[in-house]
């Protein structure tokens, strides 16, 4: 409480008081009673005006004062406009930025997933899977017969809850006629009550649901509203997965976007065993789905503690019987093979968003953290070489009895008026920064800032507000009350601490300057280095999409991709068209250790005999426009009944093959019975992504292997790739009314994407070093303009004793170059360490870039030269005359 | 501000000033509102006027800065009136603002005393 509360009641008491005890003094003094009341009365003045003002005061003295001290701050702004734009963009930017980074750290790597006690969910992982079997993560995904085992159990883990994607990119969806992408997953029974996600619609699925593979289906709040826009009349129709009729039946709660990492699922269904809803689209292992196929691990696998249990008790309790699980269908483990051994691990937030964006999110923090840094000293010295002129106005009113405290609360006021309009700025362009990174960075799921977000800014604010009206009263009361009345020399004195301190400011503003800059030099060099690597064909007029049509055996899946592809042919403007199973600039490949004529090949010590193997059609490198340099392409010649043929790459070649013509040979993967005849050699090129060294490849023909499901379809074109889509279209939908195009786009976009990260972060690194130069500069001249300011007598002195103009620049720029050479100084071992902690992140740039550093000391030295030119010209014009009567 | 000055050769106050004036007269000892305006009428030589209506606002103000604390209570003559009496940091606060008051009532003596008229431009 500032003030206590008294009654008006006793204030008009006291009043009575003192009217009585001023007509005892008067009668004292020889007055008559009459006499003495009514000349107290009169000597008072007016007893009802001091009433009400006591009683206005009592009430609104703090708001009165707030208001003047916002009217007063507001008239400053008003006055200089130009000061007030400058802080305010300083902060929105400065602090957007850091709202921006922040709020996707806070949903990439803080946030916890949106259920219930999210502290008692945990993902299940294992150490390695039996020999023999598939997975799509080593340790991280688990065979159907172990999920099953497990969720028997149900001690340690009161819930044991199965989620497997429909496919690795999108399953192809229908409402009406059109097919559509969407993002889906097939989840155990007790995947929403398990999580304890509650649903906004409808119902969730039950155990029944999961036995009976019920066709229902939940989707996401986001997929409602994107999708429905929100159409209540959603439950109840019928949505087709890959041409299966399932009944919507819920809508999930808002917020809550599945558990994949860096997806945002848009419907669930229960676990089903059909063939057209295997899990990850694939195509049926001889004719088993995943939940007959022990060797098969491929479902992700979440527990719920039970009540009381630790992560160390449940693993004791469940081990033996993973273990056991872990062979069912696979026979007994071979001796000497190591067992999978089962662990749990927090699930607070999302599987394999930390690997993934982990290291880049916070060099991101503390580049933003840099610029942060600058901009709010850049705004204290603005401030403060502001409040120096204003400090005789400070002075008058300490002399005129404002309190300290007074004081401070207005410039608190001015400042906290700055600040929030900075802060509001700054929440646009974080919400519009937020919209921008998830872009970039391709995380499907909301970033958008929350509360956590809103928190960390309104903190940065409040530490802001508090900084900038701290900084200014310190130079507000050093001059105390006497300045009011001494002449403006006096003010040297002050002159030389505050620009000592700016001095220091500016020179590590400089140092932080290079070190934005070194580390934006190299990851931009790192991305041209990306963007200018060969892929080893030309992507130009190349565009692939992917098909997932539904194959009940494989002549029938042949013939249906030979009939696309003569379909496609025939479109106008197409060169050629190829299929391939796994796509190109993808991320994904196929790799095993292959025979070479019947045994595994010798190869120099430590060296890998991993090939990774595609699977893909005629004309296959035709299409992409790769130099065969031994024998020949595949052709549609190539096919069931025509011996098995395959091509390798040079690297192949020479570390399995080396001094040998490599025709002719027989190759095979070691686990599979399949022969190939070698007919073909190609040039090494890019296959997973940009930054690969070439490892060796096999390709099989697609029309000769005992296997065929999804398919990625390869067509060059004339002109615009993406134009032919629309006729593209129309072939597929009338082979099959089902069939989505799935990730359509052009290939060079597709391997762009292999290095959206870097792209993602030289980006930003160019921008935020931009901003850094920016804010320097503006320090830069601020405090440059101020020091000519106070010098402008001692320069009108020096001129007029002969200074020549060249030395009066000169005075001025020497000083700006100091303090630049000061900021270079302290700033290359800075950037020294910044370049190693990036070295993982460069490629074909080493840390110690010559170059990224003579550019960025280069930089600064312009930037200081600019920034100063202004201040140097004015000081030079000063006419010595003038300067001499100033003030 | 009611305050006027009067057709003899009393003073309005000066903004801050009356603070100051309140604070001094507790130095004595505690006292009532009519008493702290009688006090300060009679030590400046009648030279201030004091209006009342400020005078109380001005007691409330310094209460609510904690310079002074107020407690009801009975005036020598048994009439009951409401006591103001100096706190530590009303003292303080008193003694902080006295002396930059003598330094810049020195400066303006120093300045009226001297025989040169208005002071010029020049530095």
């Amino acid at each position: 409480m500032f003030h206590r509360k008294r009654s008006t009641e006793d204030f008009v008491e006291e009043i009575k008081a003192h009217l009585e005890l001023e007509a005892d003094d008067l009668k004292r003094e020889g007055l008559s009673e009459d006499e003495a009341r009514s000349k107290a009365r009169r000597e008072f003045g007016n007893v009802s005006v001091a009433q009400e003002r006591f009683y206005i005061k009592g009430r609104w003295v703090w708001l009165d004062k707030l208001l003047r001290d916002l009217r007063f701050g507001l008239r400053l702004i008003r006055q200089n406009p130009g000061f007030a734009a400058t802080v305010i963009l300083t902060l929105a930017l400065g602090m957007g930025a850091n709202t921006a980074v922040f709020s996707v750290m806070n949903a990439v790597l803080l946030r916890s997933l949106p259920v219930t006690d999210p502290q008692r969910l945990v993902y299940l992982r294992t150490s390695n899977s039996p020999r023999g079997t598939g997975t799509i993560d080593s340790t991280a995904t688990f065979s159907y017969p172990v999920y099953d085992a497990l969720r028997r159990q149900g001690r340690s883990l009161s819930r044991v809850i199965a989620y497997v994607p429909l496919s690795s990119f999108k399953v192809a969806v229908r409402y009406g006629t059109e097919p559509e992408e969407a993002d889906g997953d097939m989840v155990s029974g007790a995947f929403f009550s398990g999580l304890g996600v509650k649903l906004a619609r409808g119902r969730s699925f039950s155990e029944q649901d999961e036995t009976n593979h019920a066709p229902i289906a939940v989707i996401s709040y986001n997929y409602w509203t994107r999708r429905f826009g929100r159409n209540p009349d959603v439950l109840g129709k019928t949505l087709y997965v890959n041409g299966v009729p399932t009944t919507i039946v819920g809508v999930s709660a808002e917020g809550f976007e599945g558990v994949e990492a860096g997806r945002s699922t848009d419907f669930w269904i229960p676990l089903q065993s059909r063939a057209e809803l295997n899990a990850w689209g694939n195509p049926l292992e001889n004719g088993k789905t995943y939940i007959d196929n022990p060797s098969w691990w491929c479902l992700r696998l979440l527990g719920r503690l039970a009540p009381g249990a630790s992560k160390v008790q449940a693993v004791a309790q469940l081990q033996f019987s993973f273990q056991r699980a872990a062979y069912i269908g696979l026979g007994n483990p071979q001796s000497g093979e190591r067992k999978p051994i089962l662990s749990l691990v927090d699930a607070k937030g999302f599987p394999g968003y930390d690997a993934e964006y982990g290291k880049p999110l916070r060099m991101l923090m503390a580049m933003v953290g840099l610029v942060l840094l600058i901009a709010l000293s850049n705004v204290v010295m603005l401030l403060m070489s502001r409040n120096a002129t204003r400090q005789r106005e400070f002075s008058m009113r300490l002399a005129l009895g404002a309190g300290r405290g007074e004081l401070f609360r207005q410039l608190l006021t001015e400042s906290l008026l700055l600040v929030s309009m900075g802060g509001i700025l700054a929440w646009v362009f974080a919400v519009y920064a937020t919209r921008a990174l998830a872009a970039w960075a391709q995380i499907q799921s909301s970033l958008a800032p929350d509360r956590t977000v809103l928190l960390f800014t309104l903190g940065v604010l409040a530490f802001a507000a508090v900084l900038f009206g701290l900084a200014p009263f310190r130079v507000a009361i050093a001059g105390g009350a006497e300045l009011a009345m001494k002449p403006s020399t006096a003010m040297s004195r002050l002159d030389a601490g505050m620009t000592r301190t700016g001095k220091t400011i500016v020179a590590l503003q400089m140092a932080l300057c290079v070190v934005l800059l070194v580390g934006a030099g190299l990851l931009i060099r790192t991305l041209r280095n990306l963007e200018n690597t060969p892929l080893g064909f030309s992507t130009k007029g190349l565009v692939v999409f992917e098909l997932k049509p539904h194959v009940t055996s494989v002549p029938q899946g042949v013939a249906f991709y030979q009939e696309l592809m003569s379909k496609l042919r025939i479109l106008p403007g197409v060169e050629s068209v190829t299929v391939m199973e796994e796509r190109l600039g993808s991320g994904a490949s196929d790799n095993s250790d292959m025979n070479v004529d019947g045994k595994l090949p010798d190869v120099a010590n430590g060296t890998s005999r991993t090939v990774r193997s595609n699977v893909v059609g005629p004309n296959f490198f035709h299409t992409l426009g790769v130099p065969v340099l031994q024998g020949r392409d595949f052709t549609d010649s190539d096919n069931a009944t025509s011996p098995h043929v395959g091509i390798i790459n040079e690297e192949f070649a020479k570390r399995f093959l080396p001094n040998q013509n490599p025709l002719g040979h027989s190759i095979g993967p070691v686990h599979f019975p399949y022969q190939m005849t070698i007919v073909g050699v190609v040039k090494d090129h890019k296959y997973r992504s940009i930054a690969e060294t070439p490892i060796p490849m096999a390709w099989y023909m697609y029309a000769q292997i005992p296997i065929i499901g999804q398919m990625n379809v390869e067509m060059r074109v004339h002109g615009d790739p993406l134009a032919i889509l629309p006729s593209a279209r129309k072939v597929v939908l009338q082979l099959d009314p089902n069939l989505p195009l799935i990730q359509p786009m052009t290939q060079r976009a597709q391997f762009e994407q292999t290095i959206s990260q870097q792209l993602m972060f030289a980006r930003l690194a160019e921008f935020f070093g931009l901003l850094a130069i920016v804010l320097v500069a503006t320090g830069l001249y601020g405090t440059m303009a101020y020091r000519v300011n106070m010098r402008t007598a001692e320069i009108g002195v020096r001129m007029a004793v002969g200074a020549r103009r060249g030395q009066v620049v000169w005075m001025i720029l020497k000083d700006s170059l100091l303090l630049t050479a000061v900021g270079v100084v302290l700033g290359i071992p800075l950037a020294l360490m910044v370049g190693e902690a990036l070295t993982s992140s460069l490629y074909g740039v080493k840390p110690l870039d010559g170059m990224s550093y003579l550019l960025a000391v280069v930089g600064v030295t312009l930037v200081a030269l600019a920034a100063s030119a202004v201040p140097a010209g004015r000081a030079a014009s000063v006419d010595p005359m003038t300067a001499l009567h100033t003030d | 501000m009611t305050t006027r000055k009067n057709k003899d050769d009393r003073i309005a106050l000066l903004q801050g000033t009356l603070d100051l004036l309140i604070l001094k007269t507790l130095v004595l000892g505690p006292c009532h509102g009519q008493g702290v305006a009688r006090s300060i009428q009679r030590q400046s030589e009648e030279v201030f006027f004091v209006d009342h209506g400020s005078l109380y606002l001005a007691l409330q103000r310094l209460e609510d800065k904690k310079w002074i604390r107020a407690n009801w209570g009975v005036s020598e003559n048994n009439r009951k009136a409401r006591f103001y009496s100096l706190t530590p940091k009303g003292r303080e606060h008193l003694v902080e603002k006295t002396s930059e008051w003598r330094r810049l009532a020195r400066a303006m003596g120093l300045i009226l005393d001297s025989s040169i008229g208005p002071s010029g431009e020049e530095a």
